[in-house]
């Protein structure tokens, strides 16, 4: 399993139009994703889920990858992080 | 549209029943109650001795008379009552309880009119009344049915609907009461204006009848015929029956005004030789069409209905026709044609007509305490004698208004395809309409799983003695309290559970009146008898998961989803922003709000209502993930020009209010307010698709889910 935490610098936080990117990006992969908020997770491919733990900017959220491709989904969705939240 | 409207006569028709039922046996005790109690009858067969004033004798038939007069006196309370119950779509005390409120306040709002006239003194004569002690206008069973379908119409528009949180208790059948008493009160205030015109008119026709001699008497028969159903028939006749109007005569020395009059003094007075025609004109002509053509009608529909049906609207005719050959009684069978086939109903005003002409003509003196049946017919003709009566043309005439009444209906009834009683569609039955509408209604609602987890939270239909609510709590009895399972209560939306031996409450806030309405609707439809079935389909999980409230996903099954906002409904692809048209948040449509108003368009439970409060995601209870987004970009408002109505992890109805906004002040701060509805987990759906673009209302049906 590989995990990383990321604070949120987008202004509007995990809301619909980034929630949605990562919900696609998420799954290119065969790995589960959680993402995690103070103490509440939930998958990442869950698109409703995921804007329900109302991640706001400034929040750290903890992202965990586990399955046969985490290696490449976790560096690749640090990247995606970075670029759009 | 005609058949909607037709269907809905059906039911107004068949709705009459439950009153109707109870007029023979009223008739019955004030028939016999007020024909020997009656001073004339008594002196002329020479019964004064036996039934005295104060006597026993005397006393009981005064109560049965005056007993059996209280159903005929409040007759329109008892339509109104009546046909609410068999309108309203369910929750029937209810409307019967609105209704009956409802005729009192209108004919309070008329009375007191009346008075700031001047009384009754200052209305026109005959067009006044008392009802329960309230001085109005005579509207007779009318005024009953205007209070019964409105109250009705009024019930089931409003008995489900959910009033703002801070309203709440005044929400659902309790708002029907109140919403019904207003809108008597105004229906009440335009009566005393527009009724006595209508009254004005109908005793002008009296002088058309006194000026055309024979077809007089048929003009007059066939006017009290085609008024009854509006309770004017009182204001016509009784002018001819006890004024001058009818005519008056020296009897015996004294001046005697109205045709009744002169017919009970004729029976009293020793010199009669033959009863006065000019007077019992506007009597005799009931007897024939009452005792054998209205009978014969009975038969015709009888013979008409379908063989399966025979038996069942063999009991409801054949006591009918007798209500009307013993009782005197036509309504009970008048009521079964007048509104499924109303064209059987100017048939018979015609023939009744011509019944009092040819009456006329043939000199017939045969009068009535109040109509005619075999009673009078034996009291005041028979036992009367032929030379004074000339009673046989009754019998004649009467038997080839059998042989007519019968041919005429039968070959109406078939020719025209009439739906009298046997005859409607397979679907319909031949009473009360309202169990055929709670099965079209079951086949609907048969994904009430709030409903199905109370019901089996309770231990089932079979455990529930009794079944109520109070301001926030639904009150139960059961009768094994160890059947109750806490767990699916809760898992219902029930904020708590108290037990006390057979006393259980389930509290579920203000909004529980809705609650149970919805209830009660599940248990008497049919799905409620496949508890199980319904809840393993659904809830597979939910014995083993307390946490959660969704259900397994049932991709056989199609789903609709409501319009959430009125307004111009758009596909997905024009909405001016990239998440939506493109695909990337779900599948979906677009409205372009005409209100700012969003309703839920499902049942389920608000998944989460964001901060900004511009946007709700609600999981459905079949297992949609459902994102509604006001406006585009307004997350920036930071929830400025909203207001939200629920909060995250309530449950919803389908039309429910979630979320109010100022359309606006919203586009002022420089921001579209198109708002997207998408199905998040649309990749586990067969199909996600709109039904209709342009114009929609809030709630219309609006997306489909497969």
């Amino acid at each position: 399993m590989k995990k990383f935490d990321y604070t949120i610098t987008n202004e509007v936080g995990i809301h619909a139009r980034p929630a949605g990117l990562l919900v696609q990006k998420v799954k290119e992969f065969d790995s589960t994703v959680t993402i995690e908020k103070d103490g509440a997770s939930c998958k990442a491919s869950k698109l409703i889920a995921l804007m329900g733990l109302g991640v706001k900017q400034g929040d750290t959220v903890t992202v965990s990858i586990e399955g046969s491709d985490e290696q490449t989904a976790a560096v690749e969705l640090e990247r995606f992080f970075k670029e759009n939240l | 549209m005609k058949d909607k409207a037709f269907g809905v006569l059906q039911r107004v028709g068949r709705s009459f029943m439950l009153p109707i039922t109870l007029l023979p046996v009223a008739g019955l005790l004030l028939g016999i109650g007020s024909s020997f109690t009656n001073e004339t009858t008594l002196e002329t067969y020479g019964l004064t001795s036996i039934i005295k004033e104060g006597g026993v004798l005397y006393t009981i038939l005064d109560i049965m008379s005056k007993t059996g007069s209280a159903v005929f006196d409040n007759l329109a309370l008892l339509f109104a009552m009546g046909v609410a119950i068999g309108m309203a779509k369910a929750e029937k005390a209810v409307a019967a309880l609105s209704s009956a409120i409802s005729y009192l306040i209108m004919n309070t709002a008329v009375s007191a009119l009346i008075t700031a006239k001047g009384g009754a003194e200052a209305m026109a004569e005959n067009s006044t009344t008392q009802v329960l002690g309230i001085t109005t206008l005579q509207m007779g069973v009318f005024g009953g049915i205007v209070v019964g379908l409105g109250c009705a119409a009024l019930h089931n528009r409003f008995y489900q609907t959910e009033l703002p949180q801070m309203l709440s208790f005044f929400g659902g059948t309790r708002f029907v009461p109140i919403i019904c008493s207003l809108v008597y009160l105004v229906v009440g205030v335009m009566m005393f204006f527009v009724w006595p015109i209508i009254q004005n008119a109908i005793s002008h026709l009296g002088e058309l009848v006194l000026n055309s001699g024979y077809a007089g008497t048929w003009i007059y028969g066939i006017i009290e015929r085609a008024l009854i159903p509006f309770g004017l028939h009182h204001v016509f006749y009784m002018p001819f029956w006890q004024t001058e109007l009818g005519g008056s005569m020296m009897i015996d020395g004294s001046l005697v005004s109205g045709a009744q009059n002169i017919f009970f003094a004729e029976l009293a007075s020793k010199s009669t030789e033959h009863f006065s025609v000019s007077a019992t004109r506007f009597m005799s002509g009931k007897f024939p069409f009452m005792i054998f053509g209205l009978p014969a009608a009975a038969f015709a529909m009888y013979r008409a209905a379908r063989g399966e049906k025979k038996k069942q609207v063999g009991g409801l005719l054949l006591s009918a026709a007798l209500t009307s050959m013993l009782t005197e009684i036509t309504e009970p069978l008048e009521f079964t044609f007048l509104f499924v086939a109303p064209l059987m109903y100017v048939v018979h005003c015609v023939l009744a007509g011509l019944s009092y002409m040819l009456m006329h003509i043939f000199n017939v003196g045969v009068g009535m305490t109040f109509s005619g049946g075999i009673i009078d017919l034996t009291l005041f003709g028979i036992l009367q004698g032929n030379d004074k009566t000339n009673w046989v043309w009754i019998v004649i005439v009467g038997l080839f208004y059998a042989v007519i009444y019968y041919f005429v209906f039968y070959f109406m009834i078939t020719k025209l395809n009439l739906k009298t009683p046997g005859r409607e569609d397979d679907d319909g039955e031949s009473k009360l309409y309202t169990r055929a509408d709670y099965n079209s209604k079951t086949a609907k609602d048969s994904k009430d799983t709030v409903s199905a987890l109370i019901l089996k939270g309770l231990g089932g239909k079979e455990n529930i003695s009794d079944l109520d609510c109070c301001a926030t709590r639904l009150r139960v009895t059961v009768n094994l309290p160890s059947a109750v399972d806490e767990k699916l209560l809760k898992q219902s939306g029930a904020a708590g559970v108290i037990k006390k031996g057979n006393g259980i409450q389930v509290i579920y806030g203000p909004q529980v009146s809705v609650i149970k309405s919805k209830l009660d609707t599940f248990i008497e439809s049919k799905a409620s008898d496949n508890l199980e079935e319904l809840l393993s389909e659904d809830f597979s999980d939910i014995a083993s998961d307390k946490n959660t409230l969704k259900p397994d996903l049932d991709s056989e099954k199609t789903f609709i989803l409501g319009a959430p906002v009125s307004g111009k409904a758009m596909p997905l692809e024009e909405v001016k922003d990239d998440a939506f048209s493109q695909g990337i948040l779900g599948e979906g449509a677009a409205i372009e709000p005409g209100d700012g108003r969003i309703y839920s368009p499902c049942d389920g439970k608000i998944d989460a209502m964001f901060d900004t409060l511009h946007a709700v995601n609600i999981i459905s209870d079949s297992g949609c993930e459902i994102l509604i987004h006001i406006g585009i970009d307004t997350v920036h408002l930071g929830g400025k020009y909203f207001t939200s109505h629920v909060g995250s992890g309530e449950t919803v109805k389908r039309g429910q209010l979630l979320v109010s906004f100022d359309i606006k002040k919203i586009k002022d701060a420089g921001f579209e307010v198109t708002t997207p509805i998408v199905v998040c987990n649309a990749d586990e759906f067969g199909s996600v698709k709109a039904l209709r673009f342009g114009k929609i209302k809030a709630n219309d049906d609006f997306i489909s889910i497969e």
